[in-house]
């Protein structure tokens, strides 16, 4: 499998920086949002996603690994509110087992967060930086060398009269 | 980059999978019952007992029959108990509250306003039931530790005991020890081939009670809170395929009478 070569931080100028610094802080915008539902922030984040896509690959991987690393992290965090919410109407108990998984659910929202910011700060800098499993995901749905499809093999017609 | 991708998210997976794991078999928590151990709370339960007995308050039925009755509803559960390290002992009281509760050291105190309300000696057992899952799970003595504190309850005082018997008869389990406790009796009755669900037909009983009379008449009510879905909780409880139930063989009217008998003859 071919990859496209990498982009060094002298390459990269300020606006692809901040652009890719800005995705890791776009969860800090929608968070508040994301509170009572927190599938929004990933609303938000494929948005900006798809707007920023064609800013070039630095970016695109950048915002890429937010919006990946943020989906499990979004998936945790409603399973905790629905979990609350099916307790409280059915009125059941919090379990040792529900507590373990609001520990579990803290740790990984605080993982997430601090490598985000690492993330923004690398990206401000014009480095890469791959988070465990989603940065190598990112990395290779963005660098990987895609055979282009032949354009010329199909040419358009009018309709047959 | 295939395998390294899946070995990262194995990585992760097994991370938060064992903080999830750790934490929901070590509690952050911890309620240390284990200061007592069994013998020493039968020891003191019985101790405990004896005093309340001799105070004015309570006063046991004299009816040899409704104990009797009683105890053979106990034996039969107990019996469906495995390996159970209590020795349980039943005492009926006089009292026209709805109520049951439980001692340390396994005593089940049972109201006669309790047997009087139950339509059926399988809904007394239903209760009775209730009351040995707080035993086996050490709710009683974890709940009396928290309120009272290990060193007053072990003292074996009998100023203690009017406090010990107020909390255990009027204040009630928090919901999660209540669930537990459900879903404990629900499986011991089936093990004893008593039907699981006779114990929403009870608490239905006491809801509709509850709508219709003085709250504070009926004192299990008011302290067991959320019936509604403790009687949704009872329902959804499946007994296996090969369960049978085996009625109790007693005259169940038959004891009410007596128990009628005697407070008319008083």
């Amino acid at each position: 499998m071919q990859y496209h070569p990498l982009p060094q931080p002298d390459e990269l100028d300020v606006r692809e920086r901040e652009d890719a610094m800005g995705a890791y802080f776009m969860m800090f915008a929608t968070a508040a949002l994301g509170l009572p539902l927190p599938i929004l922030n990933l609303v938000a984040a494929i948005i900006y996603y798809f707007v920023n896509r064609s800013k070039g690959r630095f970016v695109q991987f950048h915002t890429l690994q937010s919006l990946y690393s943020q989906i499990p992290v979004t998936l945790l965090n409603l399973g905790l509110v629905v979990w609350i919410i099916t307790n409280l109407v059915k009125e059941y108990a919090f379990s040792e087992v529900f507590w373990g998984y609001v520990v579990m659910v803290a740790v990984a929202n605080l993982v997430y967060l601090i490598f985000s910011i690492v993330g923004a700060v690398q990206a401000r800098k014009g480095y890469f930086y791959y988070f465990l499993f989603f940065g190598k995901l990112a990395y290779a749905q963005v660098y990987r060398v895609r055979e282009e499809k032949d354009a010329g093999s199909r040419v358009n017609q009018p309709p047959k009269i | 980059m295939r395998t390294s991708i899946i070995r990262d998210l194995a990585i992760l997976l097994v991370i938060f999978g064992c903080i999830w794991g750790i934490i929901s078999f070590f509690p952050l928590f911890p309620e240390k019952v284990e200061l007592l151990s069994i013998e020493k709370e039968q020891k003191l339960g019985e101790t405990y007992l004896e005093i309340l007995m001799k105070s004015a308050d309570f006063r046991e039925v004299e009816s040899e029959e409704v104990q009797s009755a009683v105890e053979s509803i106990g034996l039969r559960l107990e019996n469906a108990l495995e390996d159970s390290e209590y020795t349980y002992n039943y005492v009926v009281v006089e009292d026209e509250m709805i109520n049951a509760f439980t001692l340390p050291g396994a005593n089940i105190l049972v109201t006669t306003g309790l047997i009087g309300f139950s339509g059926s000696a399988e809904e007394l057992a239903a209760v009775i039931a209730h009351e040995m899952a707080h035993v086996e799970m050490r709710h009683v003595v974890t709940r009396l530790a928290k309120e009272l504190g290990i060193s007053v309850l072990t003292s074996g005082d009998q100023f203690v005991v009017g406090e010990l018997t107020r909390i255990m008869a009027s204040t009630g389990f928090d919901r999660g020890q209540e669930q537990d406790a459900d879903e404990f009796a629900c499986a011991l009755l089936e093990d004893a081939q008593i039907e699981p669900r006779t114990l929403a037909v009870f608490f239905r009983k006491l809801k509709e009670e509850q709508d219709n009379t003085l709250l504070e008449k009926f004192e299990i009510v008011s302290t067991h809170p959320n019936f509604t879905s403790r009687i949704r909780y009872v329902l959804e409880y499946v007994p296996g395929e090969d369960f049978e139930a085996v009625p109790l063989e007693m005259e169940w009217e038959g004891v009410q009478d007596q128990l009628q008998n005697q407070e008319e003859s008083e």
